[in-house]
């Protein structure tokens, strides 16, 4: 076991944990934020991004002790108290989900590509939403929405 | 009226998804909470010569091992009538996902070690792979005691030698489909616990929480009121999920731990375990005058269901009843059938056996097309059913119309008509192709099957009210549009309707959530609980205002008379409270059968259908073999939308979820064991994967529906595969029939001769 150091959601956490658990472990299991999924364990599916110093990162693919110092945003520190973030609001206003399992991996990985990204097209969102699979859509509205919340995070 | 039927409307639980507040059931943790796993053999089909437990149950951590001798009750899973596949197995390990123990540990590492622990000696058996050998007399058996074939079924209409006899043209045709896989993004989970007087609680990802009750209280040997199945959000299922997984595992644990135990598979033990889309082999004979109608048609379809049949005989049986398609043939012999193998257990999965009927019958009227020089458009308008058709199962339409209606729209909205031969080869390794498919699909199990739904629903004086569903809601949107029905039943908003989920405890039984059924069965059974509820509102309202009762109309949350508001909802509600009028009702709805059963019909016959078609425009590259979807374009009968952005969703997902079946998802078996067990080796589509959509919807409202509104998530992808086959087939000249279209099938049906 060893100790650990990072920021979550802005909050800063110490994890006794083994090294060689993943941060995704770390997350769910230690810290209860259940936001990010574990679809495959395998860094195939995309459920489980978080952003890891502004990197959409699999968190089943990262160590606990690859997290030291970082600083880490999850699902649940985009909606600023009440208020969802464009993201999020766009995503339901858009029914850019059906079974919603994708959703937490899906919106880390536009909210990093936004933050580099901040006007892009949709072949641009496609591309960048290429790791994150949903079985349940056809991926179109969830495109439309990553676009869409685009244009109201640069213009906020 | 509130309009809340077929307007947009927020998604129920929506914002819980996107804030990451959704508990799916690997969320759930619970004090002292034991991690379950269980232990799948390393060889199949195998004789199982020793299980020894004893060094895996004095590991540190480990709490608990079960193998076939701790199950106290009924060591099966009973899908249906066919209780063959054991919990746990004693005797052989049929197949790679046959479980041989149940763990429980205090971590998943100690699990795991359990698990490596635990001495099994297996005897690898000679398997049955191919379920055509399987049929040959004197074959190896899969089971000692039990034929190969596990069922033959016959449906029959008509004289089809005369069919034929009088047929310019006949077409034949041999088509294979293959294995594949669910993939639902959450893999198989439940957590077990225990309630103060002992009973067993269950949280489970399931699509059918009250036949999973039953189970799970058979196996422990206990009365099925000391059971309680809780469905939580549920990430994905697809059929995948509608037979018990590892709920009865994780209900053992907890029965013989005294603890919560939590069991998820990992995504290789789920691709490894639960049902797939059986691959069939269907042969097809169509007969056809020279103008084009289809005189006989005989299909036989040969279905491996693996060594369990789960719900295969259901599968073969709905592809059974549905392989004349949608079109008026008069006479028919259909044969299938459920074939015991040692591959993958197969069983429900979105399209329920139609998926590989349609792709055959589709390709055969093809090339019956190109036999006779008639546009696939205008022949498929002309055979196809309408009012008062009768299917080779006897069942009579009763609706025809949005069939056609289908063919047309999607015809009209993919330029169908003005297909440009100019653009056919818009590069020297291009190859531009068109292609059609249109397909019928059934609404609920089928006559003499229990096919019926409760709801419990409750208006609160407040104006705000609580509908209760044990029907599950995996992603379909189930539970919006319930909810939406009932709001316009009370007329008041949606979001003052709150949905509680499926609970065996507090929500009544509405049955499995497949066969395309949910928003029919338990839509009109929400409506008869919401007519006792708006005739007390009524009648509250009517005393209230002092307007006659025939004039009020309730909508928005408030009660209307003359195109004004005269009172609120909440006030009509407190008002028939104090009035001792109910204001709460369950509503029960059983499918019904308004065509009586004649001498000869097919027992299990449908009367509630949709229909669809779907065309596809491809480029093959004839240099590489790949195929690329330009554009779909889908009509498809609705009877009448509850919510258009669920049915969009439900109609773009199914598409995509066709195109990936018809391109590029196999799971490869080799002597019975699936070799590409992870979402890096079996492929599903990605945003870089799927075509511009079009997608259009025929309204035919259905009477007997709520609404009008029929189930649309499996027919979709039917059309799907079959549609870009057709286009395949148009662009390169040659015939593939052979799921999926891989670019070595390109390939070699481009060297000539077909795949």
């Amino acid at each position: 076991m060893d100790e650990f150091e990072f920021l979550v959601n802005g909050v800063a956490h110490i994890v006794e944990a083994d090294p060689r658990r993943t941060l995704l472990s770390v997350l769910r299991e230690d810290l209860g934020l259940t936001g990010a999924k574990e679809g495959c364990g395998q860094g195939d599916c995309g459920s489980c991004v978080v952003v890891m110093d502004g990197l959409a990162v699999n968190s089943c693919l990262v160590y606990a002790g690859q997290a030291e110092g970082a600083d880490i945003v999850t699902v649940e520190g985009l909606a600023q108290g009440d208020e969802l973030h464009p993201l999020q609001k766009e995503f339901v206003d858009r029914w850019a989900f059906q079974c919603g399992f994708c959703t937490p991996g899906m919106l880390m990985t536009a909210y990093a590509f936004l933050s580099e990204n901040p006007r892009p097209e949709a072949e641009q969102v496609r591309k960048a939403i290429a790791g994150n699979l949903c079985r349940c859509t056809n991926y179109r509205n969830i495109v439309e929405a990553v676009t869409a919340a685009a244009m109201k995070v640069s213009r906020s | 009226m509130t309009g809340v039927i077929g307007n947009r409307a927020a998604r129920v639980g929506g914002v819980e998804i996107v804030t990451g507040n959704a508990r799916y059931v690997g969320d759930l943790t619970f004090p002292d909470m034991l991690t379950g796993a269980l232990l799948y053999p390393d060889l199949s089909p195998a004789r199982i010569l020793r299980i020894d437990a004893t060094e895996a149950r004095r590991l540190p951590g480990v709490v608990a091992v079960l193998t076939h001798a701790d199950v106290p009750g009924l060591n099966r899973i009973a899908y249906s009538d066919v209780e063959d596949q054991p919990l746990l197995v004693s005797e052989f390990a049929q197949y790679q996902g046959d479980a041989i123990a149940a763990v429980a540990a205090l971590d998943e590492a100690s699990a795991r070690a359990a698990l490596a622990a635990i001495e099994v000696d297996l005897e690898l058996l000679e398997g049955v792979f191919d379920p055509v050998e399987a049929m040959r007399p004197g074959a190896r058996r899969v089971w000692p005691d039990r034929s190969n074939v596990h069922e033959h079924l016959v449906i029959e209409r008509g004289d089809v030698e005369a069919g034929f006899a009088t047929a310019d043209v006949i077409i034949e045709g041999e088509y294979t489909t293959q294995l594949i896989e669910q993939a639902f993004l959450e893999p198989e989970g439940a957590v077990a616990t225990l309630d103060a007087d002992g009973a067993v609680v269950v949280y489970a990802s399931c699509q059918s929480p009250h036949r999973d009750r039953r189970q799970i209280a058979v196996a422990l040997g206990i009365p099925e009121n000391r059971v309680r199945v809780i469905t939580p959000y549920v990430g994905g299922a697809f059929g995948g999920k509608d037979e018990v997984h590892v709920q009865i595992h994780a209900a053992l644990l907890a029965q013989a731990t005294g603890r919560p135990v939590r069991l998820i598979r990992s995504r290789e033990e789920s691709i490894r375990t639960h049902v797939k889309r059986h691959p069939i082999r269907v042969r097809h004979k169509l007969g056809a005058t020279n103008d084009g109608r289809i005189t006989a048609i005989q299909v036989e379809a040969i279905g491996d269901t693996g060594p369990y049949v789960n719900a295969g005989e259901e599968v073969m049986s709905v592809l059974a009843a549905t392989a004349s398609g949608p079109y008026n043939i008069p006479a028919a012999r259909i044969d299938a059938f459920t074939v015991l193998t040692h591959n993958p257990i197969c069983g429900a999965m979105r399209g329920f056996g139609i998926p590989q009927g349609t792709f055959a019958g589709e390709r055969q009227l093809d090339k019956l097309s190109r036999k006779l020089g008639i546009d696939p458009l205008e022949l498929r308008l002309l055979n196809g059913l309408g009012t008062g058709t009768v299917l080779p199962t006897g069942a009579i339409i009763r609706e025809g119309r949005p069939m056609k209606a289908c063919l047309e729209g999607a015809a009209d909205n993919s330029g169908w008509r003005e297909r440009d031969d100019t653009q056919r080869e818009p590069a020297p390794h291009l190859r531009r192709g068109w292609g059609l498919a249109a397909t019928i699909f059934t609404v609920g199990f089928g006559r003499n099957v229990p096919d019926s739904a409760g709801v419990n629903l409750e208006m609160i004086p407040d104006g705000t009210a609580i509908l209760r569903t044990g029907a599950a809601d995996m992603g379909q949107g189930a539970h919006t549009a319930l909810a939406q029905i009932a709001a316009e039943e009370l007329g008041i908003e949606l979001g003052a309707v709150r949905v509680v989920k499926p609970d065996t405890e507090r929500t009544p039984d509405a049955g499995p959530a497949s066969a395309s059924r949910t928003t029919f069965v338990s839509g009109n059974a929400t409506r008869r609980a919401a007519a006792v509820i708006r005739e007390s509102l009524l009648e509250a309202a009517a005393t209230l205002t002092g307007l006659p009762e025939g004039e009020l109309h309730l909508g928005g949350g408030y009660v209307h008379a003359t195109g004004e508001r005269v009172t609120t909802v909440a006030e009509a509600a407190a008002a028939a409270k104090n009035a001792n009028l109910p204001l709460h009702a369950d509503g029960f709805y059983a499918m019904e059968f308004p065509e009586k059963y004649r001498e000869g019909d097919y027992p299990y016959q449908h009367q509630v259908f949709t229909f669809g078609t779907q065309v596809a425009r491809v480029l093959v590259d004839i240099e590489t073999g790949r195929v690329t979807v330009e554009e779909l374009t889908l009509a498809q009968d609705a009877g009448r939308v509850i919510n258009p952005d669920g049915a969009m969703g439900q109609l773009e997902g199914g598409a995509a979820m066709g195109l990936g079946y018809a391109l590029i998802e196999e799971l490869k078996v080799v002597g019975g064991r699936t070799v590409n067990n992870s979402l890096e080796s079996y492929l599903i589509p990605t945003s870089l994967d799927l075509p511009p959509m079009s997608v259009g919807l025929v309204e035919i409202p259905e009477p007997m529906a709520p609404f009008g509104a029929k189930g649309i998530g499996e027919a979709t992808l039917t059309p799907t595969a079959p549609a870009i086959a057709n286009a395949v087939a148009d662009a390169v000249g040659a015939s593939i029939d052979d799921l999926p279209l891989s670019p070595e099938r390109v390939l070699a049906a481009l060297e000539g001769g077909s795949s």
